[in-house]
């Protein structure tokens, strides 16, 4: 049996149906992701599993037991960081932290045992006693984990815990919360619009758009496999050409940019291996991505994007030029819509 | 933008125009004579004495507190927490609040007296004359300070969400009120009674109207006194004003106090 299990969860606002339908199972210790655009319900899902919204229909279940009730929660030991962080402003790091525990009548040396190894944990040692608007962004992340940590939750339920936050921080963060959960093994549920935030820490990525779930899988499957156009748009960026352009039948076919080799026009000549098809393009742009360069080229009728890692030599092609472009058709996938 | 003397000196006038008849009200009320001369005969301190050693003054301004207090601690005991249930559990209760927080400017003071009258001098309820329909009026005038107060408070400390943070660490309904959401309220709350405070030593209206002689509040017993002594009357007016500059600047001093409580996030670790 599933740890969590979403069973024909459906839920209305105001007349608008925000969740259709959705049946999801996550087992013991994993790191889930809900991944979607602004608006797809991926939050009202979680806090439907959080028992702060009621479902209109449907069921959820923490280890076998009804979760939906608030009056529930009790029991079930949840554990939720908000997007807002929302820490008591008149509590300092450590009472904030010790809520959850006081709540629950715990002994105090056994509070300030867990509170001080939790903050240690989470490198936030030494703030005890500063309060909320003392604290750096960053720091008061850490809190509001810790806060939801120290209970040792049966659940971990994050709603775009890493938004508010800078570049820099964000990456660190990210890496942080993952490590945490894998030691503590605390089923986790994370919600996020931010693509590679959910293809760097999950086990598995539910993608939702519009109420529904449109699908899931591992990082891999949803990046390497997607099921439909919406899963292909929306992680990392894909090549829409038509198939016939690369003898794949009359279907739109999909292909990564990272995928299509770029070649000097004079390489071009001769019969390409079996299996690749060989195109002329113009390079329309070139942009630098970081750690790729990004090469826009317009080639038989179609904008296509390709991605190469940065060499420390600088691009080797430039604007107006004429290159070849050489695509394995295994590389494409042809989409169902 | 130059930054001439010119604003200066044209705030310093505006200022002295306002304070001027402050400032002549106080000086009536420390000088022995002052009605041909441009400044007063000879200073003395004789009003303020009788003043506040008049058992009628004494008496007006007990019951102006005891009102206002009664009034504000109904207030503050009705509203918030019925604001804190609308936001957090009603949210369609909200909007119905906030309708009922300006209707009472919508009613001058004579007429709704007149209706106050009708309602409750006979029927069920009669405490017409007497200081409860004072405090039920003036429950009423203060409604919208203390909702526009509350609910800014409110606002700041993003109460849903603190509200529910509390109830996912199992703290309960009621709990949650009293331990995390109003401690962080509290310096809302006393705003909002400061204003009350300084609304309801001056009203005027609904306390001549309603009460009269009845139950002589502090502004009727100063409307009878002007036209007994204007030395003793300015006494009073420039005392009032000094309660009230006291009490605006407490006001404007917890407003303003460095954040502790509230939204603000940025600070160096």
């Amino acid at each position: 049996m599933s740890h969590v299990q979403i069973i024909d969860v459906e839920k209305s606002f105001q007349g608008k149906q925000v969740l259709k339908q959705i049946n999801l199972q996550v087992e013991k210790g994993e790191f889930v992701t809900l991944l979607g655009p602004s608006g797809c319900g991926k939050t009202t899902l979680l806090r439907i599993i959080a028992g702060l919204e009621r479902s209109d229909a449907g069921t959820v279940r923490i280890n076998g037991r009804d979760a939906e009730d608030g009056a529930k929660r009790k029991e079930h030991n949840i554990g939720m960081v908000f997007q807002s962080y929302a820490l008591f402003p008149n509590l300092t790091a450590y009472e904030n932290i010790a809520f959850g525990l006081k709540v629950k009548k715990v002994a105090p040396e056994v509070i300030k045992e867990q509170v001080a190894a939790i903050m240690e944990t989470l490198s936030i040692a030494g703030k005890e006693h500063n309060y909320p608007h003392q604290m750096s962004g960053g720091q008061q992340q850490r809190v509001a984990l810790a806060r939801a940590l120290v209970t040792k939750p049966d659940v971990l339920l994050l709603d775009e815990p890493l938004s508010a936050v800078d570049a820099k921080v964000r990456e660190n963060a990210r890496i942080l919360i993952r490590d945490i959960q894998r030691k503590m093994g605390i089923t986790t549920i994370f919600v996020t619009h931010d693509q590679l935030e959910a293809l760097v820490m999950s086990d598995r990525i539910v993608v939702m758009n519009n109420g529904e779930i449109m699908q899931v899988g591992t990082p891999e499957q949803i990046y390497h496999k997607p099921q439909n156009k919406f899963v292909a748009n929306f992680i990392g960026t894909y090549n829409f050409i038509p198939g016939s352009l690369v003898g794949m039948g009359e279907a739109t076919v999909c292909l990564r940019p990272e995928h299509i080799r770029l070649v000097k026009r004079s390489e071009l000549a001769g019969t390409p291996a079996l299996g690749t098809v060989s195109l002329l393009g113009r390079v329309e742009n070139v942009y630098i991505l970081g750690n790729t360069v990004r090469t826009e080229i317009a080639a038989g009728g179609c904008n296509l994007l390709i991605d190469r890692l940065n060499g420390y030599q600088g691009s080797e092609f430039g604007v107006g030029e004429e290159v070849g472009l050489l695509i394995e058709r295994e590389a494409c996938n042809v989409l169902a819509d | 933008m130059k930054k001439g003397i010119l604003p200066k000196i044209i705030l310093v006038l505006i200022f002295a125009y306002l304070f001027f008849p402050i400032a002549a009200t106080i000086l009536f009320s420390v000088a022995t004579r002052w009605s041909t001369t441009i400044l007063p005969e000879g200073y003395t301190l004789a009003y303020y004495q009788k003043l506040f050693t008049n058992p009628e003054f004494l008496h007006a301004l007990l019951r102006t507190v005891y009102v206002s207090t009664v009034t504000i601690a109904l207030s503050v005991v009705l509203i918030v927490p019925s604001l804190y249930l609308a936001i957090v559990y009603y949210p369609k209760l909200e909007k119905f609040f906030e309708f009922l927080s300006i209707l009472p400017f919508a009613m001058p003071g004579v007429i709704l007296a007149i209706g106050l009258i009708q309602m409750y001098s006979r029927g069920p309820l009669r405490i017409s004359g007497t200081s409860w329909i004072l405090i039920g009026s003036y429950f009423v005038l203060i409604l919208p300070y203390v909702y526009q107060a509350t609910k800014n408070s409110f606002r700041t400390i993003n109460v849903k969400a603190l509200t529910e943070a509390a109830l996912m660490l199992g703290c309960g309904k009621l709990e949650t009120f009293f331990k995390v959401i109003f401690p962080n309220i509290v310096r809302g709350v006393v705003s909002a009674a400061l204003i009350s405070v300084s609304v309801l030593f001056g009203e005027f209206v609904l306390a001549n109207l309603l009460v009269g002689d009845n139950y002589e509040t502090l502004q009727i017993y100063l409307y009878k006194l002007q036209k007994a002594d204007g030395h003793i009357s300015n006494a009073l007016v420039a005392a009032y004003f000094l309660v009230i500059l006291l009490l605006s600047l407490l006001m404007i001093w917890l407003t303003f106090r460095k954040e502790k409580l509230g939204a603000k996030t940025n600070a160096e670790s």
